[in-house]
């Protein structure tokens, strides 16, 4: 009795196997580092929507999730998740002197609270930055942003490592906050000093539907799909998954605003339509 | 099987006959189909559930629970016609939860089929909130209802060039009878023997323009 409206709650659609979006097992490298000094910033949880980003645009890819023992990323996406430790050299190893022999071209790497500065001062000290200025390596970090002069103090310290790197200052409204928007001579201080960092949006995700899809420990695309950790039906709310959805919609748009398909050399989908 | 209907009566103003017309619509759906589930999210305003109690359950949309525990009873393709009485306080909050969860499409693809009525009047509440309503609702699945109780006169020309569902003022005597708490629609249909009264044939008219509303959406979706 009525047709469905484009809206903003779609998700882009993964084109069939064999379609636009492949992997380019001859391009460069991409690591992909997510972290923050700070905790409770939502560090994970942008990585689990980079990874179900790159799943529905079929782009081969690999974790690591450096909260070592117990990982949370590792619980969500166990399937390409490796829990690593980087403070030792032996992990490090495992992940960056594999980065061509891997067949998945793109890695992302969720560092736990606290270890951002260190972890990039690692990586200034094997060569591995130099690399990516080189152009031998494709390099980006997503440095994710709580609403507290804490997280912000970051950005400075943090961008003396990205010469050659991509640097995206993510903006991750875990509440109701303004990022001090509403003062524009702190709010400048910390997001505009920066030259070459892109900023990007994260919207807050309904408390009750994250809260659901915790308990679920599925990604966020199973859970929209209403399935379970096997692929299995699942019976979650159809409220819930509409937040879900919806939200993912908004943090994929942002994705799509930086290109982040051509970052990583793949094509982003065009079609819009819920998976 | 057919798509389920549900029946969505809503305006942002208070007072203007959104719980007549879900009383009306409830008794009309209870009678031809002989089953009905009735929703009352009204916390400020005479309320569905005093009049029809069997057949209605309260709901609220103030947090995420309540609007699961309403809107995952209601995309359900059971067979069983909805009907949910809006009260005027959670028209916005509603409605943004309806374009954030994606209701339209869910339901298409669940084979539930929402209709909107939109029940009019003539101030710029109500004209915003109509105008809200279009864009998040596709033309054939809203209806505007014009109680002349209310309006009084010609419907904001945004809304006349709707589907529009007329509902004839009833004298101030018989809206004071059938405002009374035990007062049945139906069942003053059955038990009164004269079909010329006026109370008599408004009943009939309004569960005329049901039906008519029922076919039109019918004809529509097939």
């Amino acid at each position: 009795m009525f047709a469905p409206k484009a809206g903003d709650g779609d998700l882009p659609i993964a084109p069939a196997i064999g379609g636009t979006v492949q992997g380019n097992s001859m391009a460069k490298p991409v690591v992909i580092v997510v972290g923050a000094d700070k905790g409770g910033v939502g560090k994970t949880t942008v990585s689990r929507t980079l990874l179900d980003y790159f799943s529905a645009n079929n782009v081969p890819t690999r974790a690591f999730d450096t909260e070592s023992p117990r990982g949370t990323l590792m619980r969500f996406h166990p399937d390409i998740t490796e829990i690593v430790d980087m403070t030792t050299t032996s992990d490090q190893m495992k992940i960056f002197d594999t980065l061509n022999a891997a067949s998945p071209s793109v890695t992302v790497i969720d560092v736990r609270a606290g270890l951002l500065s260190p972890a990039l001062a690692s990586l200034r000290d094997i060569g591995f930055l130099d690399a990516a200025k080189s152009g031998q390596i494709t390099f980006a970090v997503f440095h994710i942003l709580g609403p507290s002069i804490a997280s912000l103090d970051e950005i400075a310290e943090t961008a003396n490592f990205m010469v050659g790197a991509k640097y995206f200052l993510v903006k991750n409204f875990i509440n109701d906050t303004q990022f001090f928007q509403w003062d524009q001579a702190t709010y400048n201080s910390y997001f505009h000093r920066i030259k070459d960092a892109t900023e990007l949006t994260i919207p807050k995700l309904n408390e009750m539907a994250y809260e659901q899809v915790e308990v679920s420990s599925v990604p966020f695309l199973k859970f929209v799909a209403n399935k379970g950790k096997e692929d299995e039906a699942a019976n979650y709310s159809f409220v819930l998954r509409g937040y879900v959805r919806h939200w993912l919609a908004n943090v994929w748009s942002e994705y799509d605003r930086i290109k982040l398909t051509d970052l990583v050399g793949g094509k982003s989908t065009t079609a819009r339509g819920e998976k | 099987m057919s798509p389920t209907p549900v029946y969505i009566i809503c305006s942002p103003r208070p007072q203007v006959g959104k719980t007549l017309i879900g009383r009306l619509l409830s008794e009309f759906l209870l009678l031809k189909n002989g089953g009905v589930v009735s929703f009352d999210i009204n916390l400020k305003e005479p309320s569905l559930l005093d009049y029809l109690p069997d057949i209605t359950e309260t709901a609220d949309v103030i947090d995420t629970y309540g609007k699961m525990q309403l809107m995952d009873r209601v995309i359900v393709n059971d067979g069983v016609a909805k009907v949910i009485d809006l009260g005027y306080h959670a028209f916005d909050e509603f409605f943004k939860m309806c374009d954030e969860i994606g209701l339209m499409k869910e339901a298409l693809r669940r084979s539930v089929a929402p209709v909107i009525l939109f029940v009019a009047d003539s101030d710029r509440a109500s004209v915003r909130g109509y105008g809200t309503l279009q864009s998040l609702i596709p033309p054939n699945a809203l209806a505007v209802v014009d109680n002349e109780f209310v309006v009084r006169g010609e419907l904001p020309p945004v809304m006349a060039r709707s589907h529009v569902l007329r509902f004839a003022a009833l004298p101030v005597f018989l809206k004071t009878y059938i405002d009374r708490l035990n007062f049945s629609f139906t069942g003053y249909l059955r038990q009164e023997r004269d079909t010329s009264t006026e109370l008599h044939q408004w009943i009939r008219r309004s569960y005329t323009t049901f039906r008519d509303l029922e076919l039109k959406m019918m004809l529509q979706r097939s």
